[in-house]
């Protein structure tokens, strides 16, 4: 066994920063003497951390201009809440404010979190969104490096930001997936994942498997000389044509190769990988004869599928060889319109997939709907494009992460960013439940989020028992913390109060929509449409609402304001 | 969750502000910052609680031990004794170790 002399893993989060930033140049801001704690954990009876885990550092990489957010895993698991996600977002923004005024600021995030902090909840989601949005603007212009040194490695949303990132560094200790080993397990039973089973674990989403099938860049070691200069070295190789989660048909032709009711493990992902470096038309297509299915039969309706077919008028869109993954384009008075909704499928191929869930095929495909969209409009107007929200939760499953559904879910995150950039509206209509995962990649880039002020409209980061499970409280105590914290609660109206939303829609029929409710929808998305195009690109106006500026997001926009003062 | 807030007199102000540590379970953080006048005000935040006795007793022993005036805030993620003492001390050091504060 070899003895590493400088471990990076041993480090603690300020530590970290200290190595990666040439020598005495580090400078925190935010630090712990400005005492910016998260307002939601006293409330709950959680000890705060004055940092709130994350340190951000300015300093030099390489003499040049650089921004290394480390987080601290050893707090609450170094889970996002509303601060620091801010922390993240906010650097990440300055460091994109620098490169479009011509200062090439090198942004680096060094992993070490379990995702969304589940005390927080929605905070974390609406931050995590917002640091996708800021890789994706970013990553037009300087190289965004990230870290998963381990023990914890990157789960949750924070795997999904991974899948962003211009270039990954892992060790073998490090671990990445989306899904948690004791939510897979929580949520599809021990036979799907095994949580105790360490080698299981390390087989599916270590350092080792994940560099041997592509969803990392570089394997370092665990020293700290190394891995600093992995980071040197990514930011000399400068920018790369495209980064993993904009390789749609790559992603998808590897998983056409696979047939889910047969046995497949990391070896076989190896090979099918290598295969598919070396020639791109080698991979044979698995055929399925029940995949390509798109009946509908009533009682499978969900809301997805029927605000799809009622704001399109068409039942069964153009055949995909996803069938869980609508699309169909419209007018909408003079806007043209794509329509993106996920819909259950019975006879998916990948069964954790088959109750609308986002899973391996159905992130790739929104992602291709929405490139073919940009790709279609490159010389002309940019139609826009609504993301129909009706998703029980992204896919649980072994296979799920084996094959990198947090790649898949980052391609679709990736895609809508990018339309948003390119300038077409896109806008959110939630109309029964957007969850976690799946909310991050159908629905949480999008310029305008409206929602349907309904009871079965919900917008959460964990299912209940998943989230007791995690915090290791029973659900009566959860309940109990959701009065103190709106972003707990699941129900649309106090999502609300956080701000995120365009509009709270009142007085449609969520379930059945007839004539008049399509008309009041209608309305809403020109509405939505016209006011994107006369605003910005960015998630900004999520901090800019009325309810985000009296109370909703007051620590987030705080946060930033001290960030930018600190910044130079 | 609980507060606790303890005080000392102490004749030797704080040269700089310090900073150890990190709120991970069996640890916790512990920022020192000078004080306006001779005297230490201690602030706890500990996620353990009823063990108000066994804090004093803590604190009783390291300022018999270290006369320093400051301010002093603690969050404490169920540390032992032996740890709370051992932070203690780490945090007088930086303080005083001017290089090593400024790393």
């Amino acid at each position: 066994m070899k003895i590493t002399k400088n471990s990076f893993i041993e480090l603690n989060g300020r530590e970290r920063a200290y190595a990666v930033l040439d020598k005495g140049t580090f400078r925190e801001l935010l630090g712990p003497f400005d005492r910016m704690k998260s307002p939601h954990l006293e409330p709950q009876g959680i000890v705060p951390e004055n940092d709130d885990g994350i340190i951000v550092a300015r300093g030099t990489i390489d003499g040049e201009s650089a921004v290394v957010i480390s987080i601290e895993g050893c707090f609450q698991g170094g889970g996002i809440g509303e601060v620091s996600g801010a922390k993240i977002a906010g650097a990440f923004e300055l460091a994109l404010r620098d490169n479009e005024n011509g200062t090439k600021t090198r942004p680096v995030l060094l992993f070490n979190t379990g995702g969304v902090r589940l005390q927080e909840a929605n905070y974390g989601l609406l931050s995590i969104a917002e640091i996708c949005a800021a890789v994706v603007a970013l990553r037009q212009y300087v190289p965004v490096v990230g870290v998963i040194p381990g023990m914890i490695g990157s789960f949750g949303g924070m795997s999904i930001t991974a899948g962003l990132f211009s270039t990954l560094i892992i060790t073998r200790e490090g671990r990445l997936g989306l899904n948690g080993p004791e939510v897979i397990e929580q949520e599809a039973g021990v036979e799907e994942f095994d949580s105790r089973d360490r080698k299981l674990i390390y087989q599916t989403i270590g350092g080792t498997q994940r560099h041997a099938a592509g969803f990392v860049d570089v394997l370092a070691e665990d020293e700290s000389d190394e891995i600093t200069q992995a980071v040197q070295a990514a930011f000399e190789r400068g920018l790369q044509a495209a980064p993993r989660s904009s390789q749609v048909n790559r992603y998808l032709k590897l998983l056409k190769a696979v047939n889910p009711s047969k046995p497949f493990g990391p070896e076989d992902l190896r090979a099918l990988w290598k295969k598919a470096e070396g020639s791109n038309a080698e991979i044979d297509a698995h055929q399925s004869t029940s995949a390509t299915s798109t009946e509908a039969n009533h009682t499978s309706k969900n809301r997805g599928r029927k605000w799809f077919e009622a704001l399109t008028g068409i039942a069964n869109p153009t055949k995909s060889d996803v069938p869980s993954v609508l699309s169909a384009d419209g007018t909408l008075g003079n806007e043209r319109v794509r329509y993106i909704a996920v819909v259950p499928n019975p006879k998916n191929r990948f069964p954790r997939a088959r109750g609308g869930e986002v899973g391996l095929e159905e992130g790739w495909s929104i992602a291709k709907f929405v490139r073919d969209a940009i790709e279609e409009d490159h010389d002309g107007s940019r139609r826009a494009i609504v993301a129909i929200v009706d998703t029980p939760s992204q896919a649980y499953g072994y296979k799920e992460e084996l094959l990198g559904i947090h790649q898949s879910c980052a391609g679709a995150a990736d895609a809508y960013a990018a339309a948003r950039l390119a300038g077409h509206p896109v806008i959110a209509l939630i109309v029964g439940n957007a969850i976690s995962g799946a909310f991050l990649s159908h629905g949480l880039q999008s310029n305008r989020i409206l929602a349907l002020n309904d009871e079965g409209v919900n917008v959460q980061a964990m299912s209940k028992e998943s989230a007791a499970r995690v915090t290791r409280r029973t659900i009566d105590e959860l309940e109990e913390a959701t009065k103190k914290v709106p972003a707990m609660a699941y129900d649309i109206r106090s999502f609300a109060t956080l701000g995120a939303l365009h509009e709270l829609i009142d007085g449609v029929n969520a379930d059945d929509p007839r004539e008049k409710d399509i008309k009041v929808i209608v309305d809403k998305l020109l509405g939505a449409i016209a006011d994107t195009r006369s605003g910005s690109n960015d998630l900004q106006n999520r901090l800019t609402s009325y309810e985000a500026c009296h109370g909703g997001r007051l620590a987030s926009i705080d946060v930033r304001e001290k960030l930018k003062d600190q910044w130079n | 969750m609980e507060t606790l807030h303890y005080e000392y007199q102490g004749n030797k102000p704080l040269e700089r502000r310090a900073h150890v540590g990190v709120v991970a379970s069996g640890d916790l953080e512990i920022l020192f910052e000078p004080s306006d006048d001779l005297s230490t005000k201690v602030k706890i935040r500990t996620g353990s609680e009823g063990f108000a006795e066994i804090w004093k007793k803590v604190l009783d022993r390291f300022f018999a031990m270290n006369d320093v005036a400051a301010r002093i805030e603690i969050n404490d993620f169920g540390a032992t004794p032996g740890v709370v003492s051992m932070r203690l001390a780490q945090a007088l050091e930086v303080s005083r170790d001017h290089e090593n504060n400024e790393k």
